[in-house]
């Protein structure tokens, strides 16, 4: 990549940068590791230390620490972040659909308000949202985190979805129209199986951000059986408090990273891809 | 005209093509556009435009969720303004955050992916690391962490005790150094932005270093008059964006400090502090004004942003 080939010396010290600032990112979630699997006395008196051996105690005993198991908890999280992700699918490619492709009057002004609602911060709509659908009578369930989805309320998924329906040949749906298929035939049977790659992105950053929300959760969830992964941490600190649980509160800490990380390593291409798009492809 | 008088019931009869009254076909040609925004045109008004109004009413009412809200006029923006120390000391906090975790997280990012655009053999390995304590960083569990690792016995401690035989103060308790904990927090995570940093690279073309390189010009100047010029717009970016970020950034204040913004207030978050005003001491109305607050001071920031850039950002393009 470089103006000449670079020499054996300079490439040696740019990987020497590289390796060490790996460490340093990697160390901290190491070292979360290694102590999940130690006892408690050993985990501050010597920190650098491996683990004797893969001791799952910290795992059994955290995963039943709290009043309400994690089972309960991961239940929780998966059934918000599975309905979150079909929801923003589902209601973001059908409005970007009708965005890229469909013509009607007051488009580009919807348009406009559709990105302009991507600079609004949460915070704006916390309160008065909260006060909806308290009346609704839906504080202590998990309506105000799935229902939202539904109506494409991330308007940054829309906006990916745009740009990429629009790099798609618009020879292909008229000669979609020349045979007779309306605008919901080509955005099901053509438009859908065609962008796959964006629709995986934003499938799988909706996943990730539910499941990592914090916000919504310890807003409308107040009872520990509807607790998402999240909220159960937050509860480990408040109940550990003293000195005792940290080899099981870091094992819990460790297990609930492991959704997303696995997600990380299947699909990193697309994740990246995603990343770089949503600030190239303007 | 015969024929729909005989009629009954009011029915139309079906019109033949292109008899189609004007307002029948505005109908036809927009339904499918609006049927398909549906969903979308339901969450606009239903959840952000009409609690957007809400909370601005809310925001000169007092309201505790309990009993109606009362209308106060202009009294939480004059408390906010002149009275309220909490929110002084929120705003303190907040731009000293913004102010330094942006521009560190920045130039890190920009750093590391000029080192990653030169080097070739390994480039997706590094890359894929560099980005992970991005996703990982916005979870609880990583907050977890933090308040572990820059704790009294934690293993920043345990390492500077090591190396230079030190015994560092439990940092995250600590009003001096709590809030340094989450700006280290927030330059770890400088995987995104390099990302989009390294794609932007990628699109210089090679030949106007080989150019100036042929002139004589050096890495400095080549990074100085190609790199950064031609990369501006993906910079421009990433400073808005982080800058934006940073400001709603709720997660690790509230859970570094255990949802009080603590020690001493030295980790009250502007989103910390308009939470515990909505939800621990129900001003909802008070929150709302935070909330309209905040709103103008990021879109000050936005907006500076945008209407500099004409002076520093280059697009290539920009000639078509």
């Amino acid at each position: 990549m470089s103006q000449k080939p670079i020499s054996r010396r300079q490439a040696a010290l740019r990987h020497a940068v590289l390796i060490l600032a790996s460490i340093v990112m990697i160390y901290p979630l190491l070292w979360m590791v290694m102590s999940s699997f130690k006892p408690d006395n050993l985990i501050f008196s010597d920190p650098m230390a491996l683990p004797e051996a893969l001791n799952w105690d910290n795992y059994v005993n955290g995963w039943n620490a709290l009043a309400v198991s994690f089972t309960t908890f991961y239940r929780n999280s998966f059934i918000i972040a599975i309905l979150a992700v079909i929801g923003n699918v589902l209601a973001c490619s059908l409005t970007a659909f009708a965005f890229a492709r469909l013509e009607f009057r007051g488009r580009k002004i919807w348009f406009a308000l559709m990105m302009g609602t991507l600079m609004l911060p949460y915070h704006v709509t916390l309160v008065p949202q909260y006060v909806l659908f308290q009346n609704l009578g839906w504080v202590n369930t998990f309506l105000p985190l799935i229902v939202p989805k539904f109506m494409a309320v991330d308007a940054f998924f829309i906006f990916l979805m745009v740009q990429f329906f629009r790099g798609i040949p618009r020879e292909i749906d008229e000669a979609a129209v020349m045979d007779g298929c309306g605008p919901w035939r080509i955005y099901w049977r053509i438009m859908l199986p065609l962008s796959t790659p964006v629709l995986a992105t934003a499938a799988i950053f909706s996943f990730i951000w539910t499941y990592d929300d914090f916000l919504g959760p310890l807003i409308y969830l107040n009872r520990m059986q509807d607790y998402t992964v999240p909220l159960a941490l937050r509860a480990f600190i408040d109940s550990s408090g003293g000195e005792s649980l940290f080899g099981q509160m870091f094992a819990m800490s460790t297990l609930s990273l492991v959704p997303v990380f696995i997600v990380f390593l299947a699909f990193q291409k697309l994740l990246i891809r995603g990343v770089a798009m949503g600030a190239l492809k303007r | 005209m015969t024929e729909a008088v005989t009629t009954k019931g009011g029915q139309h009869p079906l019109p033949a093509a292109g008899t189609l009254s004007p307002f029948r076909r505005a109908l036809a040609r927009n339904a499918p556009g609006y049927l398909f925004l549906l969903p979308w045109l339901l969450g606009f008004f239903l959840l952000t435009l009409g609690p957007a109004m809400a909370s601005l009413y809310l925001s000169f009412t007092r309201y505790d969720l309990l009993t109606p809200p009362v209308w106060v006029g202009l009294d939480n923006y004059e408390f906010a303004f002149t009275r309220d120390r909490r929110l002084r000391n929120a705003l303190d906090v907040t731009f000293t955050y913004v102010l330094w975790s942006v521009p560190l997280k920045l130039a890190v990012a920009l750093a590391l992916a000029m080192v990653l655009d030169k080097s070739v053999r390994g480039v997706s390995f590094y890359r894929a690391t560099f980005y992970l304590p991005s996703l990982l960083g916005a979870s609880v569990a990583i907050a977890v962490l933090w308040r572990q690792i820059f704790g009294a016995d934690g293993l920043v401690n345990t390492l500077l005790l090591l190396t230079i035989g030190w015994q560092g103060p439990s940092w995250v308790t600590h009003p001096n150094y709590a809030l340094t904990t989450l700006i280290v927090l927030a330059i770890w995570q400088f995987g995104s932005p390099m990302i989009i940093f390294l794609a932007g690279l990628r699109q210089i073309p090679q030949d106007l270093y080989e150019a100036a390189s042929m002139d004589g010009a050096g890495p400095w100047r080549q990074f100085v008059r190609i790199t950064l010029p031609l990369l501006a717009p993906v910079v421009f970016f990433n400073l808005v964006f982080q800058t934006i970020e940073a400001f709603k950034a709720f997660t690790p204040a509230y859970v570094v400090s255990g949802g009080q913004g603590g020690p001493i207030d030295s980790t009250l978050f502007y989103s910390l502090y308009l939470y515990i005003e909505a939800f621990a001491n129900l001003r909802m109305g008070y929150a709302s004004a935070l909330a309209w607050i905040l709103l103008v001071i990021i879109g000050f920031f936005t907006a500076i942003a945008f209407a500099t850039s004409k002076y520093w950002v280059y697009y290539e393009d920009e000639g078509r």
